[in-house]
Order: C-alpha cells, then sequence, then structure tokens
C-alpha cells in the first residue's frame, strides 16, 4: 500500500469510534421508527414504554432501543421490528409494549395478534423481509434508512459509509468517480432531469477553479417527501455524496437547500454536519489528503418554481426564486456565478453506493433496458403509503397494487397521480408504465379512487402551479391563468361548450415558449385528463353534473328512505341544520339550504347518505 | 401616412448628425477610471416620450444602488412625497423592538447564509416581517431593500403583516386534496365566519393554506399553531375551532 493510502486510512480509523455504535449486526436490538410520520403517529412514546419495560425487567444491558430513521412503510406506523430475528410490528402503542417485551424479546416468539396481517390473505406476517410492502422494493439508496441509528455517525460508519469516499480519496482519480456516476446512468430529479455524471463533467470543463455543490431536498410539489426521508434516515449518505462529488469536481463549497417545514430533517443534518467537522470528515484538509470541503444548511420554505436550478440558484444566494435564461447553464455559470452542480439529496444519497459496488451493479438494479433504481413517496387513497424505492422500469401497477395494496377497502382505484402539478395523471388502465422517465421531477406518487374528480382535480394541480409561478414568461403567467378561470367556471357549473377545446389550446402554448419547467409542465394534468377523461368535462359542461360526486355546484345530497334507519345523528350534526325527520323514521334533507359540506354522509352509521351527481331542478346551477 | 412621413423626417433630420453611439462591444469608449457617468433616460424622438416604463429593474439591480425611479411623470400621476411615505409606511406597523433582530443579522454576517434563512429568522421572530425589520437589515447587510422586499414578497409564505393570536393552516395539497381536504376547508371558513383565508373579524385566528406539510400519509392535515392534527374531518374542524374559543374564552 503506497505511503498515502496508509496516511489516508489512518486518519479514516481516527474518525471512528467504535465504542459509540449503538447497534452491532446480530446484537438484540428494538428498532423504533422515529422520523416524521412515526414521529406523528406516537413513536415517542413507544419508544420509551419500551426503555420503562426493559429497565423494569432489568433488561437494559442486554438489549438496546435504537431510534432508527424511516423504515418505508410511514401509513402503518409507529413501526417497530425486533432485531436480530427481524420481527415486524406495525402500529405499536406503548399499550402492547410489555407484551413484545414478554414474549418475543424473552419468549423469543412473535404476538401473533399485534403482527401485520397480509392485505388478501389476512394471515399474520412475522417478519420485516416477508411484507409485501418491503417484499417489491429494491433499496441501495434507502439501504440503511430503517437500520441505523441517524443522529450516529459511528453507526454510519459501522455501515460503512464514507468507505467510497476513503477509497476514492486513496484512489486519487477523480475522473473514475465521474466516469462511474455517468456510466451507472444515476440520474437526477432537478431541473431539466438528466444524467448526474454528465453534468459533473460539464462543470469541470470550466474555466474557474471554484466550484460549487448544490443539494435541494425542497421538493417544493406537495406529496413528494423522498428527499426529506433519506435526510432524515441516513444523512451521511447525502454528505458522502456530496463529498464525492466536491472530490471529483474539486469544489470546496456545499449548500443544501432544506424545508423549513421538515424540521427533523434539517436537525438530522445539522447534528450530522457538525459531527463531520468533528472528526474532521468536513473542513480544511479531509483526512489529510488535501481536499478540503465544507456544507452550509439553507432553510426556506418550499418554492415549487425551485424546481428549476437557475430559480434555486437565485433563491440560494438570496434573491427572488427567478429563472434566468440559459445558456449559461449552472454547470458553467450557477451559484455565485461559478460552475455549480445540482442534484436531489436522493441522487446525492446514491453516489456512494455506485463508487462502491461499481456503476454496472447500479445500473443493472434497473428492469429491462431501464437503470438504475427510483425512490417514490407514495400516498394517498392507498393501503400502504410510505417511502418506497423500486428497480426503475418497475410498472406502475406493481408499486400501486403489490407494495401499496392497492386502493382502500370498498374503493376502486381510479388514476394515479405522479410528479405533482408538473407531473401527469394516469387513469387506472395505463398502470402497465414503466416507472423510470415518468415524471422525472419529483417523487410523489399519489393514488386517487373513485372519489376524485378529475377535472377538480385538474383544477387543484394547476392552481398550484398558477400560484406559484414567477411570472416572468406570459405564456405562464396569463395562460396558466384563464386555463384556470376556466376550470374553476366549469367546476362551478357554469362550463360553456368550447371550453375544452380552449383549454387544450391554452395548454398547449403554455407549455411553448416559457422559460422553465414550471410553465412548461404545468399545463401536463390539464391536457392529460382531457385527453383520459373527456367524459368527466363533459358531463361537467353539458350535463351539469359531477360524476364523481365532488364539485359543490353539481351535486345534491339525500337520504335512503330504505336505508336510513332514524337515529337522528346526521340532523344533529348538520351545521345548516337542514335535516329534519323523527326518531325512528326516514329523515329528508332539504337542498335549498344545504351547503354540501359532507358531514351528514361521514356521520351516518347507515351508510344512508346519498350524493347525487347533478343538481335538482330547484337549485339553479352555480348558486348552490 | 402621417406617421411614417414623421419617422422620415426624423430619420432625414439626424442623418447629417454625428452618432452618439458607439458599438458597444467591438468599441468601447474611453472613460476615465472611476468614471460614474450620468444616467439619461433615452427619449422617444416620436412620442417625445422617455423610453422608461418605470419597470424599476434598474434600481432593483444597480449595484451601488444609485438608481431611484420616480415614476409620477410617466404616468401623469400627483406628487409624491418619498420621505413621507417611507414614515407612513413604518407608522403604519407601529413600533418595533428591533433588539430581537440583533442575534439575526450577526450570525448572518457570521456565516453569510441566505436570504431566505434570514428572513425566515426575522419571521420566527416577529411572527412576520416587519417593515422596519426590513429596513434595519437592509441597512446593516448592505442589501438593498428592494431585493429583501423582492424576496419577501415573492412566497406568500412570508408575511408582511402581523397574524393572529392563533393560526390555523389547511393543507391544500394533493394527498390531503384527495383525501377531502376542501370539505375541511369550508367547515373551517364556515365555524370561523370567513369566506377566504385571512383573519377574523375579531382578529382572533388567521386561516391559512399550505401546501403540503410533509405528513401527507393520514391526510388531510390542519395545524393548529403548532400542533399537527391528522385525519381531519370537516366535523372535527368545526370542533376544533369551538374549542380554541372555549380555550381563549371568545365566544
Ligand atoms: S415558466 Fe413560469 S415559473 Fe418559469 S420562469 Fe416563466 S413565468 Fe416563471
Ligand atoms: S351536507 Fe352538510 S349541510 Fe348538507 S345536509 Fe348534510 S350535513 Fe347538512
Ligand atoms: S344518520 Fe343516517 S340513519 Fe341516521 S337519521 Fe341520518 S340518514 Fe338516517
Ligand atoms: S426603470 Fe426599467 S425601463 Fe426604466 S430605465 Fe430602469 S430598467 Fe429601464
Ligand atoms: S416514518 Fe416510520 S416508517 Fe416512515
Ligand atoms: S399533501 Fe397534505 S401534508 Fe402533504
Amino acid at each position: 500500500m503506497s505511503e498515502r493510502a496508509d496516511r489516508i486510512e489512518a486518519a479514516f480509523a481516527h474518525v471512528f469510534h467504535p465504542s459509540m455504535v449503538s447497534a452491532r449486526e446480530g446484537e438484540q436490538e428494538v428498532r423504533v421508527c422515529a422520523a416524521t410520520t412515526c414521529a406523528g403517529s406516537g413513536a415517542g412514546a413507544v419508544r420509551d414504554a419500551f426503555r420503562d419495560e426493559l429497565t423494569r425487567r432489568g433488561l437494559q444491558q442486554e438489549w438496546r432501543v435504537v431510534e432508527t430513521g424511516c423504515r418505508g412503510s410511514c401509513d402503518q406506523g409507529p413501526i417497530v421490528s425486533v432485531e436480530p430475528a427481524g420481527v415486524f410490528y406495525p402500529r405499536v402503542s406503548p399499550a402492547s409494549v410489555p407484551r413484545i417485551v414478554a414474549e418475543t424479546l424473552v419468549g423469543g416468539r412473535p404476538v401473533e395478534d399485534l403482527l401485520y396481517r397480509h392485505p388478501d390473505t389476512g394471515r399474520p406476517v412475522a417478519r420485516a423481509a416477508d411484507v409485501p410492502f418491503l417484499l417489491g422494493q429494491r433499496r441501495l439508496v434507502l439501504a440503511l434508512a430503517g437500520r441505523i441509528d441517524p443522529a450516529s455517525i459511528d453507526d454510519a460508519i459501522a455501515h460503512e459509509r464514507y468507505r467510497a469516499f476513503v477509497e476514492a480519496l486513496i484512489a486519487d482519480e477523480p475522473d473514475d468517480v465521474i466516469d462511474a456516476v455517468e456510466e451507472s446512468g444515476l440520474r437526477t430529479r432537478v431541473g431539466d432531469p438528466g444524467s448526474v455524471g454528465s453534468r459533473w463533467r460539464r462543470a469541470l470543463d470550466g474555466t474557474h477553479d471554484e466550484r460549487f455543490v448544490v443539494c435541494t431536498a425542497d421538493e417544493g410539489d406537495p406529496g413528494a417527501f423522498a428527499d426529506r426521508t433519506v435526510l432524515e434516515s441516513d444523512p451521511h449518505a447525502v454528505i458522502e455524496g456530496m463529498l464525492l462529488a466536491a472530490f471529483a469536481i474539486g469544489a470546496r463549497h456545499g449548500v443544501v437547500r432544506v424545508r423549513r417545514d421538515h424540521a427533523a430533517a434539517g436537525e438530522r443534518l445539522r447534528g450530522a454536519l457538525v459531527e463531520c467537522r468533528e472528526r474532521g470528515l468536513l473542513g480544511r484538509d479531509i483526512l489529510g489528503a488535501g481536499l478540503s470541503f465544507d456544507i452550509e444548511i439553507d432553510a426556506a420554505e418550499r418554492m415549487l418554481v425551485c424546481a428549476d436550478e437557475t430559480a434555486l440558484i437565485a433563491s440560494l444566494e438570496g434573491r427572488r426564486a427567478v429563472p434566468r435564461i440559459r445558456p449559461p447553464a449552472p454547470t458553467e455559470a450557477g451559484f455565485r456565478g461559478r460552475p455549480t452542480v445540482v442534484s436531489d439529496a436522493v441522487a446525492y444519497a446514491a453516489v456512494p453506493w455506485i463508487v462502491r459496488n461499481g456503476a454496472a451493479a447500479y445500473a443493472a438494479a434497473g428492469l429491462h433496458e431501464h437503470t438504475g433504481t427510483r425512490v417514490f413517496s407514495l400516498s394517498g387513497q392507498v393501503r400502504n403509503g410510505g417511502v418506497v424505492e423500486v428497480p426503475a422500469g418497475t410498472s406502475l401497477r406493481r408499486v400501486v397494487e403489490d407494495i401499496g395494496g392497492g386502493a382502500r377497502p370498498g374503493r376502486r382505484l381510479k388514476a394515479v397521480q405522479i410528479g405533482g402539478p408538473l407531473g401527469v395523471c394516469l387513469p387506472a388502465t395505463a398502470l402497465e408504465a414503466p416507472i423510470d422517465d415518468l415524471a422525472a421531477g419529483s417523487s410523489s406518487l399519489v393514488v386517487l379512487d373513485d372519489r376524485t374528480c378529475m377535472v377538480d382535480l385538474a383544477r387543484h394541480l394547476l392552481s398550484i402551479s398558477q400560484r406559484e409561478g414567477c411570472g416572468t414568461c406570459v405564456p405562464c403567467r396569463l395562460g396558466t391563468k384563464r386555463s384556470l378561470e376556466i376550470l374553476e367556471r366549469i367546476v362551478d357549473g357554469r362550463g360553456r361548450d368550447g371550453d375544452m377545446e380552449l383549454l387544450a389550446e391554452l395548454g398547449t402554448y403554455c407549455s411553448q415558449g416559457t422559460l422553465c419547467v414550471l410553465g412548461g409542465n404545468a399545463s401536463n394534468p390539464v391536457l392529460g385528463t382531457l385527453r383520459d377523461f373527456a367524459d368527466e368535462y363533459e358531463a361537467h359542461i353539458t350535463e351539469r353534473r359531477c360524476p364523481a360526486g365532488v364539485c359543490r355546484a353539481l351535486i345534491t345530497y339525500s337520504i335512503d328512505p330504505e336505508a336510513c334507519t332514524g337515529c337522528t345523528l346526521c340532523a344533529q350534526r348538520c351545521p345548516a341544520a337542514v335535516i329534519s325527520g323523527r326518531e325512528g323514521q326516514p329523515h329528508v334533507i332539504d337542498v335549498s339550504g344545504c351547503t354540501k359540506c359532507d358531514i351528514c354522509r361521514q356521520v351516518c352509521p347507515d351508510g344512508a347518505v346519498r350524493v347525487r351527481s347533478g343538481v335538482s331542478q330547484a337549485v339553479a346551477p352555480g348558486t348552490a | 401616412m402621417l406617421g411614417i412621413l414623421k419617422a422620415l423626417r426624423t430619420t432625414v433630420s439626424h442623418l447629417p448628425r454625428k452618432p452618439l453611439t458607439v458599438q458597444y462591444p467591438e468599441v468601447r469608449e474611453e472613460l476615465p477610471e472611476r468614471s460614474r457617468g450620468l444616467f439619461k433616460v433615452v427619449v422617444d424622438v416620436t412620442t417625445e416620450e422617455a423610453r422608461c416604463r418605470a419597470c424599476t429593474l434598474c434600481e432593483t439591480n444597480c449595484p451601488v444602488q444609485v438608481i431611484r425611479v420616480d415614476y409620477r411623470n410617466k404616468y401623469d400621476l400627483p406628487a409624491v412625497d418619498q420621505a413621507a411615505l417611507a414614515r407612513d409606511r413604518l407608522a403604519e406597523q407601529g413600533a418595533v423592538d428591533l433588539s430581537p433582530l440583533r442575534p439575526i443579522i450577526d450570525g448572518h454576517l457570521e456565516s453569510g447564509t441566505g436570504l431566505n434563512a434570514v428572513l425566515q429568522r426575522v419571521q420566527d421572530a416577529y411572527g412576520y416581517l416587519p417593515r422596519a425589520a426590513l429596513q434595519q437589515l437592509s441597512l446593516e447587510t448592505g442589501t438593498s431593500l428592494s431585493q429583501i422586499y423582492g424576496t419577501a414578497s415573492f412566497s406568500d409564505r412570508f408575511r408582511l403583516a402581523p397574524p393572529a393570536a392563533h393560526i390555523i393552516s389547511v393543507c391544500r395539497g394533493t394527498t390531503c386534496y384527495a383525501a377531502g381536504a376542501p370539505l375541511v376547508a369550508q367547515a373551517l371558513r364556515e365555524a370561523l365566519g370567513i369566506d377566504a383565508d385571512g383573519t377574523t373579524a375579531d382578529g382572533f385566528v388567521t386561516l391559512q393554506s399550505v401546501d403540503c406539510l410533509g405528513v401527507c400519509g393520514p391526510a388531510p392535515v390542519v395545524r393548529v399553531d403548532d400542533r399537527v392534527h391528522v385525519a381531519m374531518t370537516p366535523e372535527r374542524a368545526h370542533a376544533l375551532v369551538q374549542e380554541l374559543r372555549v380555550a381563549e374564552g371568545v365566544t
């Protein structure tokens, strides 16, 4: 081994404090997910209950309670697993903790009635590895999420974090790193989604010797939380990815944009950065190898327009987040006018894996001609939402039905909205489409069921883009506004003949001649729904009814006298007090005063409240 | 026809004159070192109107902040007493204690973190972005007020007026939308007696819509001050407002 290698290895050995590792492979531990969603469903109390129960039984020496990052099946939280057996418990409450301790920790057998139940067979599933949600996944980027304590750098190092970086430093061939990233086909979701490696290479071409590495976890579109999950669950993966980028392109400064509402992710990252600085993994002359690099955090509220790199850079520089004309591309003149590489947190987190395992291995993780994996945040009207990582090229159906468990009981899958307001809505019949470049710009995957009106959904999505556009380009500024007005009048029952054609025309113009991805893609949901759900538009415009029973101006509430048992519940709860009827007798709604708040339908124990598509003659469209 | 003739006359009258412009960037004028030159707004000879459309871009972008666009002539507006205006604007919001600003500005000067983060901290400290605080920020950091104000007004996440005692945020993200957030928002508006986002007449609650709180699983999500309520229904929305009123003794 060369002298350089020895020196770096020795310095790295110094970084690692094995005694601080809270969890070793094969050791007895209880892993409690402490990430945002689980924390929201009470993971903190569950953790305390485990600690108390173990102390009470004097077992705190043998069993450790580890707070991990997100395991991915967030809707089932709080998630607990008992290692090394890998017994998986969803929806754990503090009350069930003593039983888990008694039977699983001490007795070594699962508590059957607390186990996850297979959605199809209803049979309990004991091991995490067999839970269908995790079965269809291929977790490379998220490999350590949910397995390590994200607040401990030693845990991360014990799981080989920073190994790729150390090896790259020893090899001292920045070009090889770029080659590997380029060949792996790794893509980023920011800006014009494209190859990460080729951006790195382009950044090298510049004449400036100062370069920047920018990471964004802004996820400006609703329903996206993949970057947050990575930062929260394995922050060192992102830092290592950025270190490798810095090494490859010779940058000294990095910036991470985090969303302010994602306080936990910001805190985790901040803590991880402090630890890295203390241990000499960030700062001057890292590991004595001559590379100096540090990362700063920029927390801001989410902004959809920051999906464009130049807008993001403007915002990082403290200006209005307004995109600018390219060229020059950010790789030529980005942050502070210097060559800058911009990627999302998920992409950076994939870099260490690629450098360690080789470009070919990453590329081969995809199906057919697709390369690598894709990380999605699955949410909406689906049984098991969470963060999933699947081979690129996996069909949407697999993700939604096998991993997500399909629509909620009693509902029918209607469409899938991918990529947020700038993405697309695919009808349930088109779910064979492979996940790859679909919605390349965002991680959000929202499942919609039969209670979603596609016209109103288009209005909803467009209203977000309209609000968030920066206003520079006329087609975007006026086009989205006018389209939105048309959609608003359609859902309000004032649609006119020709509106559909007008929308299509406006949408097409709007997607041409704009400066950034926002204006370019804002009309996607409108154009897509116009194509795939034309009948719903027609029902709204010509028949003045909303088939899904959503648009308030186009529906009527009524009570089915056959089904109503006269329990009076709805009459008690109706805020408009328009339900009448005697106890034990079928109740009636006076539609003229009904505000369509949906409370009666939600409270009726017998499902007797019906929502009819269309309005009765008594109520003129648009007045309700 | 008349227009064309007029234009022709202008062209002809210019022919014998020496050109005023040089072919920048091929030819460059020799300027004395540190010349600041003089600004002159080009006047359109045909209409005799200034070509400046008072867009204020130059004012915003001038690196040394020496441009002031006074647009009253252009649009024939009554003369404005800028100083008085600034005073009034400040007075509008009452006196503001600037001491909480100290650590924020010091931290900013030290680390040079982004303006967004600074504004965020100012909003955390005051609940909104007071005009006086922004002016102070501009004075001390040397960032022009128009840039600060531009960034602050760019996103509706920054509040430029003080909020009410309680803030209710309803998520309008797609996941929440699909789970019935519009019904919840409607119920909140009904319960609060307001038509749109904003503050109730008694200044008790500010209702605002936010795009995704990032806890999309158990949608719809509503945040009351700092507490997040998940799986909301219209009915619980009414109850929530009621609870707030009871807690505050407001009826
Ligand atoms: S397309 Fe829209 S958001 Fe993008 S630069 Fe133009 S106006 Fe701004
Ligand atoms: S929808 Fe609301 S207002 Fe209408 S009848 Fe039902 S509870 Fe009353
Ligand atoms: S809640 Fe349902 S069953 Fe009870 S009175 Fe109303 S409609 Fe009838
Ligand atoms: S205000 Fe606008 S139009 Fe007028 S001189 Fe300045 S930049 Fe030009
Ligand atoms: S937050 Fe716990 S599994 Fe995702
Ligand atoms: S969409 Fe409401 S929290 Fe994400």
